[in-house]
């Protein structure tokens, strides 16, 4: 496959906007470029214009084409030092002070690693029953993924590692089954998650939230885009409600950032402003 | 010569080598220097710190998005792929390994060599795999200078010998000679 050009790629976005009325233009250019080329390896693509064929004729397509183009969490429990304090510190305090159920959103959902993350943790805290948590992805291919536990054998090793370093109460292979090639979760732990699919702009967001979990998704959008998202974010979050960013995202800089208060800097969480 | 950045790929045998340029660098280096070396994923601190014991000019963990500024080293974070976009800019991404590596030496050099050209220097230092070998080659083929610390030199070769297999360097260099060159630009 040639590598794609600027041009080739302002052809694509183009092409994506009048066919879907989806704007990528605002993606950070480097990984946009990565993951296209990926997809269109994946999907014997040789050039920018059979991409664009593809993407016109085959409605369907345009699905996998959002799924493979997000990013999925490297890992379960990624960074664990943050796990550690939503298990100890965040999540019991909070949930315990809560009246009505305790809303957490993941607002993009692509592999489930870091929903089954939560969930696990949830459950042995034994606070599953006081919150309600809403999962959405790009894609109703990520949702199919996630509902039926598809476990990417690769990650294991690692994930078991982070769930140890969070202290994680029992053993990690509660959590999965090994089917010769391939490994499942545990669903039981999703049961009673509200999925649904969201646009990339994340338009018609949940409101009244306690907590998002939104790690290292901003990498993936240029400084526009960061601003914008992070506006739709602070307007889901309720008085005082929490955001946790990746460890390297950072919203001072942006419009958008004296709206939120730093709670914990080297996690990268931080709590929706009080105006007034 | 009108260069716009360094980039720098190590692995096993690389930490003495870097320790040793960027204690060599003068303080007002006129470019900045790009660090691309494995590292374990999940330790997070102490890697900038070491580094910075002896160096002449400041390192970082950039953020995503930080703005590359002369005189000043860019250490890739640990799981993190370090990409360098248009305008100068960092950008992060927490994308499949490569090369078994996160950060890969590969994907810092690719993108280097897209945003830079041949207004790049490129270095590939002691390391146990086969990592920046065609990331190198990229610099390369930018028309960027391509330079390879010298096998015989190394701790582990692995990753200069790939590298030297795939491109023509322009360089093979002990790091006394790398460092000769870097203080002349």
């Amino acid at each position: 496959m040639t590598e794609l050009g600027i041009v080739d790629i302002r052809e694509i976005i183009r092409a994506i906007k009048s066919f879907y009325d989806y704007d990528f233009g605002n993606f950070a250019l480097t990984s946009f470029k990565q993951r296209l080329e990926r997809l269109m390896i994946r999907n014997n693509l040789s050039n920018a214009d059979s991409l664009i064929k593809k993407l016109r004729d085959e409605p369907d397509f345009f699905d996998i084409f959002l799924y493979e183009i997000s990013v999925p969490s490297t890992e379960m429990f990624r960074d664990p030092s943050l796990w550690r304090w939503l298990r100890e510190d965040l999540l019991p305090s909070s949930i315990e002070k809560s009246i009505g159920k305790y809303k957490i959103w993941l607002p993009n959902c692509v592999s489930g690693g870091e929903l089954f993350s939560l969930m696990i943790l949830l459950s042995e805290l034994g606070l599953t029953d006081k919150v309600s948590v809403a999962a959405s992805a790009f894609s109703n291919r990520s949702i199919e993924i996630i509902r039926e536990g598809h476990y990417d054998l690769k990650k294991i090793e690692v994930s078991t590692e982070n769930y140890i370093r969070a202290n994680g109460s029992a053993a990690f292979t509660d959590y999965y089954k090994l089917d010769r090639y391939y490994a499942f979760r545990d669903t039981s732990l999703i049961r009673n998650i509200e999925f649904n699919k969201l646009n990339i702009h994340l338009d018609n967001a949940p409101a009244n939230i306690k907590l998002i979990l939104f790690r290292n998704n901003l990498i993936y959008f240029n400084p526009t885009l960061q601003d914008r998202i992070l506006t739709v974010l602070n307007n889901s979050l309720s008085a005082s409600g929490i955001l946790i960013i990746g460890i390297k995202e950072k919203i001072s800089g942006f419009a958008s950032g004296k709206d939120f208060d730093i709670v914990n800097e080297a996690e990268s969480v931080y709590k929706k402003r009080i105006i007034g | 010569m009108n260069y716009k950045a360094v980039i720098i790929g190590g692995s096993a045998g690389s930490f003495q080598v870097v320790t040793k340029i960027l204690s060599s660098l003068p303080k007002t280096f006129p470019i900045p220097v790009l660090l691309c070396l494995h590292r374990l994923k999940h330790v997070r601190s102490g890697f900038v710190e070491a580094l910075s014991l002896k160096s002449n000019i400041p390192i970082e963990e950039p953020n995503d998005k930080d703005q590359l500024k002369p005189g000043k080293a860019y250490l890739a974070p640990a799981n993190y792929h370090m990409y360098i976009e248009l305008a100068n800019r960092i950008a992060l991404s927490t994308e499949d390994v490569v090369n078994h590596s996160r950060p890969s030496i590969d994907l810092s050099f690719i993108t280097a060599a897209n945003a830079y050209r041949e207004k790049l220097i490129g270095i590939i230092l002691s390391g146990a795999n086969k990592d920046g070998a065609f990331g190198l080659k990229k610099v390369h083929d930018c028309g960027g200078i391509a330079i390879v610390q010298d096998p015989n030199e190394c701790e582990v070769k692995t990753m200069t010998t790939s590298a030297l297999q795939l491109t023509k360097a322009d360089f093979v260099y002990s790091t006394d000679q790398i460092i000769r060159f870097l203080q002349k630009i």
